[in-house]
């Protein structure tokens, strides 16, 4: 008996006309999975406005605890039309985007370059919890006189409560990374710095969004926190005074378009991150 | 490119190297006094009961660790940190996965500087020569397991290493394919006329491949015998070793020094 050894593999040479219609099966199921979940969100979404409408209207006591579907409508429309929608929306989103920006910039560098030194690391790890577990809004006051009333005070607001997650997650990433990889770059006869950039770095990309999805809420609460505290423009400043004038729809409406600039964000930073991580897309 | 043409000294010389661990002040010797000579263009495969040390014995070899006592030597000289020329696989494929495979592979060269149209050309070419034509663009995630296994196989021997220390680099991998790389490696590591170490529990896989076998002791880990395997040292059909009545004497008297107890 003589072994068969058979060639290496190749690239499969089925015909495209074998696997078309299987393809084009898979992805019709995929995508009615997709149109059945979207569906069931939006009845959702409308049986608790519809139950809210409904509850509210011919009650004048609830309608103005509560507000309104129709009532909070009205107002987007009138803040839409007086153009302070636009603005309150482009100060808000501004703020945040540059505390997230500042914030995870900051953050991860720091975070990362941690893993350089386990003998800094270990000195700075009891300051970094101290400083984690401080509450944002405690540090507002003292902010305001800081950096006064303005775009700087807001985007330092933001920027803090941005920061020390930023700094955690990537630190986790970087420190997590297969210490058999590790050794794998030494026997080839890596440096500390390529070990970093060509191994610590990438493998620390998936800690890194995971952080920077987080860290999109906490930026806007953050801007929000320093528009109550002190402003006089932006979706905070807008929450802000409608409550203190007791109406209540108009706080709800720029809650909604709160609650718009953070998904509009979120989707903004999952797009990236597919852009810069092309590997996990081809699963 | 050949070894012999470096130096006329072997290429790995380990003179009663000891290691031991210290677990929380008490010390746990791994290796009491190991001696082995690996001479240019030689294949030794080292087999030992589980829990051996036969790890912690690779990764003081390649300088990840530093032994307690005794001399390593490359070349005849001792090295600090890691050794050059030295190819190190494992059994886990350590591919990155956000690199191609002709990315992984070219890793090593990358590391060293080497130009990248240069690095590039070279790795295409290994990737090649290990039956991945195709397969260059593709991420670790869709390959299967056999040709991880090659891609990391390429991206040691790229690099033109005169020694590979090979940890149980087939061990995941079915019987076919495990099959198939062994053949692919000692034919690549013959035909560069480059030395191997390669560390096994799998007595079979250490005899087919080997011109020694060495075998282990339980731990603290002395070489308890030496086996000079004469199947032949131009045999290219690994499939082919196994069917020589000489194979099987070779795996009971191995299997023998194993003294594995039945539990």
């Amino acid at each position: 008996m003589t072994a068969e050894i058979e060639a290496p593999v190749s690239p499969t040479t089925k015909s495209p006309v074998e696997t078309a219609p299987l393809f084009a099966k898979r992805r019709w199921d995929r995508l009615r999975a997709a149109i059945a979940i979207l569906a069931t969100q939006l009845v959702i979404l409308v049986a608790f406005l519809s139950f809210w409408q409904h509850a509210t209207s011919g009650n004048t006591t609830f309608a103005f605890m509560f507000g309104s579907p129709s009532a909070i409508a009205g107002f987007l429309g009138q803040m839409a039309r007086d153009g302070s929608l636009f603005r309150d929306t482009y100060v808000t989103g501004l703020e945040t985007l540059l505390g997230f920006f500042v914030g995870n910039l900051f953050g991860t560098l720091i975070g990362l370059s941690l893993w350089y030194s386990r003998f800094v690391s270990r000195v700075v790890e009891p300051f970094i919890i101290a400083l984690g577990s401080i509450p944002i809004i405690a540090l507002a006051p003292i902010i305001i006189i800081w950096f006064g009333t303005g775009l700087v005070s807001k985007v330092a607001m933001s920027t803090l409560s941005v920061v020390i997650v930023a700094l955690v997650t990537s630190y986790k990433g970087a420190v997590g990374v297969d210490p058999d990889q590790i050794n794998l770059m030494r026997t080839l006869g890596a440096s500390k710095f390529q070990i970093f950039r060509k191994l610590v770095v990438p493998a620390s990309l998936t800690d890194i969004f995971a952080g920077l999805k987080l860290t999109v809420g906490f930026a806007l609460i953050g801007a929000i926190v320093g528009e109550f505290m002190s402003s006089s423009e932006g979706l905070g400043h807008a929450i802000f005074k409608a409550g203190s004038l007791y109406i209540i729809p108009k706080v709800f409406a720029a809650l909604v378009v709160t609650i718009a600039l953070a998904l509009l964000l979120t989707f903004i930073v999952g797009k990236i991150e597919r852009l810069l991580m092309p590997w996990r897309r081809q699963i | 490119m050949i070894a012999e043409a470096r130096t006329s000294e072997p290429p790995l010389v380990v003179e009663h190297v000891a290691k031991s661990y210290d677990l929380d002040g008490q010390i746990v010797p791994v290796i009491a006094d190991l001696s082995l000579t690996l001479k240019a263009g030689e294949i030794i495969s080292i087999v030992g009961p589980s829990g051996c040390g036969k790890t912690t014995l690779l990764n003081t070899l390649c300088g990840l660790l530093a032994p307690d006592s005794g001399y390593i030597r490359w070349h005849g000289r001792e090295v600090f940190g890691q050794p050059q020329n030295v190819g190190y696989m494992l059994q886990k494929d350590l591919l990155l996965p956000w690199r191609t495979a002709l990315g992984n592979t070219m890793l090593g060269l990358e590391i060293r500087g080497t130009a990248a149209a240069e690095a590039e050309h070279r790795s295409r070419a290994m990737l090649e020569q290990l039956g991945l034509h195709g397969f260059a663009d593709h991420y670790p995630s869709t390959l299967s397991g056999g040709m991880r296994q090659r891609v990391a196989l390429a991206r040691t021997l790229v690099n033109e290493p005169d020694v590979l220390l090979l940890d149980e680099p087939f061990a995941s991998l079915d019987f076919q394919s495990k099959l198939l790389i062994e053949n692919d490696t000692v034919g690549l590591v013959r035909q560069g006329k480059r030395s191997l170490l390669l560390i096994t529990h799998d007595i079979e896989e250490a005899i087919s491949l080997a011109d020694r076998v060495i075998v282990l002791s339980k731990r603290p880990t002395r070489i308890k015998s030496v086996y000079d395997i004469e199947l032949g040292s131009g045999r290219t059909d690994l499939m082919e070793v196994r069917e020589n009545p000489d194979f099987s004497h070779y795996v009971r008297s191995i299997w023998a020094d194993l003294d594995v107890v039945r539990q």
